[in-house]
Formats: structure tokens, sequence, C-alpha cells
């Protein structure tokens, strides 16, 4: 059997949270809530993560790696510049001084994390993205999106269960 | 008075906004060619000043610089507006940046971008301005590392492209907005291919959170240490009026005072131009109007500190040059400085005129030229009456060269800040119904448990 | 290469300000003004013109304050009350120090001025991108700019003049900053003589600098500091100046001192490695 997407709007999070916690509990054949559901919203909502369950968020990684990665590199080749084949003495000061060198290192070590942070966003929230089957622009206006993913013969009993929850619009793959 | 109507619709927010991105009036284009006229004589100017040589500017011995620093400095300062508003204020939760921290965030990386363009101005041979990155050539040669004009290098570069990628990060989610209601020719390809196919699933909402906090948490530290290396220019001399302790946490003072008092200007004019006075409430102009206030009351302390440690150090030189700077050749300019940036904000302290449109826009230009006329009033008097008695015996004007390429500078910022509001949204959408909608919920809360009739007030 | 090259050359340019652990050797340039004996006849001045490929600037662009003389006759005057206060001017020929701390070789963004092994500031034309960092970091102003294209402008070097050029000495075009070098290319052509023949340059008069040579009354010594039969080394010794002090035992001394050796804003911190023998005057100051 293929499988179909369908695309459900509400116009709040309450109905949306609700909908989510019943196909949840349903426990439909060849659905599975955690991989076949996605929520669309206008807005970032925590609670959004609350009913769909936790999902860690790993930017952060990326960030530290890259933020002390990209400091203590740069602090290697700048020191290695000051101290390299034609040492050049300046107003009386070492030749690898730590002051500037600091200075500079914090700079880049900043640089570095946030060049890092932005790679990670963009890997861990998978963009750019291939658009899905079916969007509606109202989900970037003013309601949420719950797009599902299941067999031909489960569709009947998301439709009801969206209706149930006076789903604005329900969208429907066409057949192939 | 609320700083935002808690039943504003969504879609509503959305129509308002993405009516600002509609083809423009005469009026726009009127402003955009004198802005680009200005740019056209800063051209000019400097193309002289290129074949010619900087002696054109009036420069001589001693005096090295002179408005080209003066205005790299007080584009830079104007910058730390938008990190301020973006990251600060985030950090803190004080939702009211929502409506407006966007253009503040573009503000800040056009600044960027002008101040980049004085580094090369001010310079005597530009087409080598190469030799001050640290590439690998045959001779071993390097950019010194020591040279606080090497940080301010460094620093701007990293603060220039973060303020890029959060402006553009955080203006996503927006991008699909436009991308889902703008459908005409080249603007819908530019929003879909910016978008990145943003969908606003929680997988991209739940890494977009985090991005954006670690990002800001950056941020700050950025934004203090930049200005605080711009400040190492004078700060690192030895040099009487720059050699000054307190001039990073003074430099950093000042940025964020200029750069407010930009953010009220524009503000009051998008506001007008846009209509957005849902958004840009006078509640919130209210907010900025003492925040202001209480910045420019930092930055008079900083500054008598330096005035009397001046005068009451033992220092002759730093008292010499601080009687030279209220008597000498510019003393007009030191005390329209002092008025401007020291008097001229007392009057935010009223509140009969945090909320007077008329006035917070004079007030608001009076500043910025208050702070315009300090950044210069740093550079000028140390060359004047600097240590060496022979040095004191001319004094020195900068000549219409260096006028030119200055209100150039205010040209090319107008023109790149007047296209930036029209191709994208200036008012963050998502961010103002996220706004929106905590505030309403906060609000039914405390009517639910009877509060709000208790407190009497909704929100503040 | 480059790690291994940086501990190398760490141990030996570690020495901060010029300390006594890491003597010059075998050359220190240094010169003794002697202001008693200057008479202000400003020889020195032009004799660097012609030496080093100075351009002359004319008239108005003198009055602008853009002149070009590395080496500058100073003229104060003493506000003492007397009945023609326009005599008795006193001259100070005010070149660049040659600071071993130089404040100007730290703030170069591109690393246009440094210091070299024989205690020069040098200045390397092609390398500077004219930012003027260093002249505004200059505590004596000695640092001169090319404000315009002197090469290309109309009467600075007019016809035949240019056959008057040193062949040894860059004419430098517009945007290098530029400064007086103690005629770096005279030491090092000496010491490249010195050397074919075995043996250190000696102060016998082989080197000398355009100023010290045009000078009438030998008021300018200019010779190796650490070489104790040049004549420079003996007069700072006999003065009791120390190169690597910032402020002369002698000067703490109780009733002050009949010594006229002194350096200009040694208290900077700079280590200039001239001194001045000041005038010898009537009375007390």
């Amino acid at each position: 059997m293929s499988k179909r997407h369908l695309l459900a709007l509400f116009t709040d999070f309450d109905a949306a949270e609700k909908v989510v916690t019943e196909l949840r509990n349903l426990g439909i054949n060849g659905f599975n809530a955690d991989k076949d559901m996605i929520v669309k919203s206008p807005i970032e909502h925590p609670e959004v993560e609350e009913f769909l369950g936790d999902r860690p968020v790993r930017v952060q990684w990326f960030t530290l790696f890259g933020a002390v990665g990209m400091g203590a590199l740069m602090f290697l080749l700048i020191a290695a510049a000051q101290g390299s084949f034609f040492a050049q003495m300046k107003g009386g000061k070492p030749i690898v001084p730590f002051p500037p060198d600091f200075v500079l290192t914090y700079e880049l070590f900043i640089l570095g994390g946030v060049y890092i942070t932005v790679l990670g966003f963009l890997i861990c929230a998978g963009l750019p993205a291939r658009r899905s089957p079916l969007y509606s622009a109202k989900v970037s206006e003013d309601q949420i999106g719950i797009l599902v993913k299941s067999e031909e013969s489960a569709s009947g009993t998301l439709k009801s269960i969206f209706t149930k929850h006076q789903a604005l619009e329900i969208q429907e793959e066409a057949g192939k | 008075m609320k700083d935002i109507r808690e039943d504003i619709a969504w879609a509503q927010i959305n129509t308002d906004v993405l009516k600002s991105l509609e083809n423009p009036r005469k009026l726009y284009w009127v402003i955009l060619f004198i802005a680009i006229a200005l740019v056209g004589v800063a051209v000019g100017c400097e193309i002289y000043q290129y074949n010619m040589g900087l002696g054109v500017g009036n420069f001589d011995n001693p005096h090295m610089w002179g408005l080209y620093i003066a205005s790299f400095i007080f584009w830079i300062g104007m910058s730390h507006s938008g990190t301020l508003l973006s990251a600060i204020l985030h950090l803190m939760h004080a939702d009211w940046r929502k409506p407006i921290y966007r253009f503040a965030e573009a503000m800040t990386t056009f600044s960027l971008m002008t101040a980049g363009l004085f580094v090369a101005v001010h310079l005597g041979r530009i087409w080598q301005i190469y030799f001050a990155l640290p590439y690998p050539n045959m001779r071993q040669v390097w950019p010194n590392f020591q040279s606080p004009l090497l940080w301010d290098a460094m620093a701007i570069f990293t603060y220039l492209s973060s303020s890029i990628l959060f402006l553009y990060i955080g203006m996503i989610p927006d991008l699909a907005i436009c991308r889902d209601n703008i459908h005409s020719g080249w603007r819908k390809r530019l929003y879909t291919v910016l978008s990145l196919g943003w969908e606003g699933t929680d997988r991209q909402w739940r890494n977009f959170r985090m991005t954006y906090l670690t990002i800001a948490c950056f941020l700050i530290p950025l934004a203090v240490s930049v200005h605080s290396i711009v400040s190492g220019d004078f700060a690192s001399s030895q040099q009487p009026g720059w050699h000054i302790t307190s001039f990073p946490p003074y430099f950093v003072a000042g940025a964020l005072y200029s750069g407010c008092a930009a953010i009220i200007t524009l503000f009051i004019i998008l506001r007008y131009v846009f209509k957005f006075e849902e958004y840009m409430t006078k509640s919130i102009l209210k907010k900025v109007a003492r925040l202001t206030f209480a910045i420019a009351m930092i930055w008079t302390y900083l500054v008598w500190i330096e005035y009397s440690m001046a005068w009451f150090g033992h220092n002759p030189h730093d008292k010499h040059l601080l009687i030279e700077k209220a008597t000498g050749t510019y003393a007009p300019f030191w005390w329209m400085m002092n008025f401007c940036a020291s008097v001229v904000p007392l009057t935010l302290a009223f509140k009969r005129f945090q909320t007077n449109i008329p006035v917070l826009l004079a007030v608001s230009l009076l500043l910025n030229l208050g702070m315009f006329l300090e950044r210069w009033m740093i550079v000028a008097p140390t060359f004047a009456d600097g240590y060496y008695p022979w040095t004191w015996d001319h004094n020195q004007w900068p000549s219409l060269v260096q006028w030119g390429i200055v209100l150039g500078s205010f040209g090319w910022f107008t023109m790149l800040f007047m296209i930036f509001c029209k191709v994208f949204p200036s008012v963050s959408m998502y961010e103002v119904k996220e706004m929106v909608y905590h505030r309403s919920l906060a609000t039914k809360k405390l009517q639910a448990t009877g509060e709000l009739a208790a407190a009497g007030k909704g929100a503040h | 290469m480059s790690i291994t090259t940086l501990f190398d050359n760490y141990s030996e340019f570690r020495h901060r300000h010029p300390d006594g652990d890491v003597p010059h050797n075998p050359y220190k340039w240094a010169m003794a003004i002697d202001l008693d004996a200057c008479s202000g006849c400003n020889a020195c001045s032009v004799a660097c013109y012609a030496e080093n490929n100075l351009p002359v600037v004319g008239k108005e662009k003198f009055a602008h304050g853009q002149v070009m003389h590395w080496m500058r006759i100073e003229r104060y005057w003493d506000h003492d009350g007397s009945e023609f206060p326009e005599r008795g001017a006193r001259y100070l020929p005010m070149l660049c120090q040659q600071c071993e701390a130089a404040p100007c070789e730290t703030v170069c963004p591109v690393g246009a001025t440094n210091h070299t092994p024989d205690g020069l500031n040098s200045q390397i034309y092609n390398r500077c991108i004219g930012s003027r960092y260093c002249s505004s970091n200059c505590p004596y102003k000695v640092r001169y700019f090319n404000w315009y294209d002197y090469p290309t402008t109309d009467n600075v070097w007019p016809a035949e003049m240019n056959m008057q050029l040193n062949p040894d000495v860059t004419v430098r075009g517009k945007g290098v900053m530029e400064k007086c070098t103690f005629c770096i290319q005279r030491i090092r052509g000496a010491e490249s003589d010195a050397k074919t023949q075995g043996r250190l340059v000696r102060d016998d008069g082989e080197l000398q600098t355009a100023c010290q040579q045009a000078c009438p009354t030998s008021a300018i010594s200019f010779g190796n500091l650490v070489d104790p039969e040049s004549r420079v080394h003996k007069q700072w010794r006999a003065q009791q100046v120390d190169l690597d002090k910032h402020e002369q035992v002698k000067d703490q001394a109780e009733g002050g001192t009949d010594l006229r050796g002194y350096r200009i804003y040694e208290w900077l911190a700079p280590y200039p490695s001239i001194m001045y023998l000041e005038r010898v005057r009537e009375s007390e100051i």
C-alpha cells in the first residue's frame, strides 16, 4: 500500500495538541506518531515540544567545538606568524606578545562560534529543506498545520479525527 | 498605554507589514535619488583624493587623522543599536523589542558597511589595503598583530559577518511569509531562495530558537569588545587625551547612546511612512526614550570622569589639552558637543516629551550630532595640542573633500536602508505574533485568576 | 617549519626593553647633538634633503604644515622679560630619535616599521599603506607623510635637478610615511666595506651621516654606542646617560648635576638613541 500525505489546519495550539495526543494514543496501523507526523506553526511554541515529546537540539555541540577549536587554532596561527622566518621586533615588545594575541583570539573565538553555530543550525534543522508535498500559506499566517503520512487505508480514520477537532481545512495528496 | 494591542489578528500583522513591501510612492524615489547623489559626491571626492594624494584633505604634520577616523568610529558606534535590541534585550526577555529590532539590526549591518568604507578612504595607499590581511606569501611577511588597527580589522570583520548572519537567520521565518504571500516576479524567486524551504516545522523551530539564543549570547560580548578594541586605537597610544583607561567603557557607552538615538529617529520615520502605529507604538517609543536617557547619563558620567581626571591629575599635558579643548581652536565644537550630548538628553527625563514625536525626532538628531562631534573632538584636539610644542603653531580644519566624503556616507547608509525597507520586512512578523500571543495569554491568565481586576491595569 | 623558527626567534629576540642582559652586538647606532655648538645654520637640514631625496614642497604647502624636512631646526625663545625678546633664539635640531621602544613600531597595521638588530627604527616604504598611526603615536612628531605625489609634481625636482637625486635612496611616491633613517644607506655601505676587510666599522670618519658631515661646528656626533673607542660612546659615558633607563641616576642626585646630557621625553620611556647636550646658559634656569 502506498503512503499518502494529509494536511490538516487548525486555528490554535489547543486543538492541535488534542489531535496530536489522540493520534499518539490511538496507535493506527501503519502510522508512527513520532516519524510520520510533522506540526507546522507560524510561531515557535515551547508547549508544542511538550506534547510532541522531547527531541534533542544538537546545535550547541557545534558551537562548543567550533568556538574553542577556532580560538585555539587562531592563537597558534598568529603566534606562528609572529615568530616566523623574519622576526620583526617592534617597540621593545616580545616577539609573541600575549595581550594582542589574546584580543585577537577572543574575537576569532566568537567568529568561529557564530559561523559554526549557523552551520550547525542549518544541519540540525535540515535547511535548505525540500518543500513538503502539501503546504498551505495559512501555516505562515495564523493556523497550525499537522502533516501526516499514512497508509491509504488509515486516511479515513485520520480524517475523522481531524474533523472531530474542528479542522479548518484538510488537504489530501492526489492519488498515484 | 499598552506596548501593543493584544487582540490584533495574526493575519492582520501579515497584511500590514507586507503592505510596506509594495511599490513605493514618488517621495521614496526622490529621497533615494538624493541619497545616491550624495554617494556620487563622495565618490567624486574620493577619486580626486586618490589621484592627488591625501594632502587635498588638508591633513598635515601633526594633524594626521581627521574626519575619516571620526566618522569611522561614529558609524561603528551607531551599529551597536541592533545588537542592543536583538541580543541584550532578548536575553532580558524584554519583548517590547520585537516590533523594532528588525530595522535596528539592519541599521547595524549598514552602519558597519559604511564604517568599513572609511577605513579604505583614510589610507594613503588604498590599493594595498590587502597587506592588512593575514595571507601567506613568499616573503613570510605578516601584518602586525600588535597594532590596534589590525585588531579593529578582525573585530569589525567578525562583527559585520556575525550581524549579517544574525539578521538573515532571524529573518528566515519572515522570508517564508513573504514567499507565501508575494507572488510577483523577482521577489518571489528571491524569497523562495532565501527562505531555504522554511515551513515552520517543530524541528525547525526548536533549532531556530536555540541558534538565535546562542548567537545572541555571542553577539553581546562581541559588541562590547568591538568598540573597546576601536577605543584601543586611542587608549593604546600614549598621546595626551587618548591614553585614558576609561576609554573602552566610554566608547561602548557612546556607541549604545548613538545607536539608541538612531533607533528613535528611524522608529519615528518608519512609523510614519509605513503607518506602523499599531506595532511601533508610543509606549515602546517611550521605553526607547527612557533607555536612551539612561545611556546618556552613563555617557555623561564617563565623560565627566575623563575631564575630572585630566583636571585633577598630575599630568600637565592632559590638563593643558583639556583647557585647549574648552578655549582653543575647536572650542565652539567642543561646547556644542557637550551641550548636545549631555544637556539635550535631559528632555527625555520628562514624561511629556517621551511620547512627543516632533520633540523626539529633533532630540534624537541632536544627540547623534553631539556624538559625531564627540568623535571628532577625540581625534582632532590631541593632534593640535599634543606633547610637542613645535606642533602647536598652526590650526587645521578639514577640507571640503573630507566633508564631502563624510556627507556621502550618510547618503550611502540611507540608500542601503531604504532599499532594505522595500525588499525585506522591516517589522518582524513572527515575533510580533509571538508578542501578541504571549501577552494575550498572560492577560487571560490574570483575568481568570481575578488578579487583573485587583491590579487595575493591563500590560505595563 | 614555523613552529621551530618561532621557538628559535623567541629566545633570540625575547628581551623586552633594551636590557643589559642582551646588549647590542656588534653595532648600536646612536647620536649626540651639542646644542651649545649648534648655531642654527640649517646646513644639516639641507644636507639631509640632498642625501635622502627629500622633496621641496614649496612655500604654500610649507605654511600648511606639509613640509618634508627629516631634520628640522626648531627655534625657541625665552619669555624672560628682556628688552628684545625676539633675539636669542635657541636651536634644537630634531630628527627621528630611533627609539629602542618606539611607540610607532607597535601600531603600524602592516608592519612597515620595525626595529633592526643594530638599534635602528626601520621604515619600509613599499609595505606602508599610509594609515599614519605611527605618526599619531610619535611623541616627537618626526614622521613625515607624502601628502602628494612629489615625483610627478612640478617644481619639486625640475629638470636637471633630478640628476642630483641619490641613487642609493628610494624616491617615495604618495601615500607613504618616511623619516630619518640615520642615513642607513651610508651605514650599510660602510658595514659592507668593513666586512670585506674583516673588521667592524671604525669611528674615524669613514661613516658619517649627511647631517654630521655638513655641520660646520661638529655639533653632531654619530657612531656605534657599543664601541668604546667611538666619540658618541665616550660622550654618553661622560654625561652618565644610559640607553636603557627612562630616568637617569644622575638626575636623581641631590642638588642636581652639572652634566649637560639629556634625552627628550625620556620619561615616556621610548628610550631614544639621541642624546642632546644642553646649551650652556649664563644663569640657572
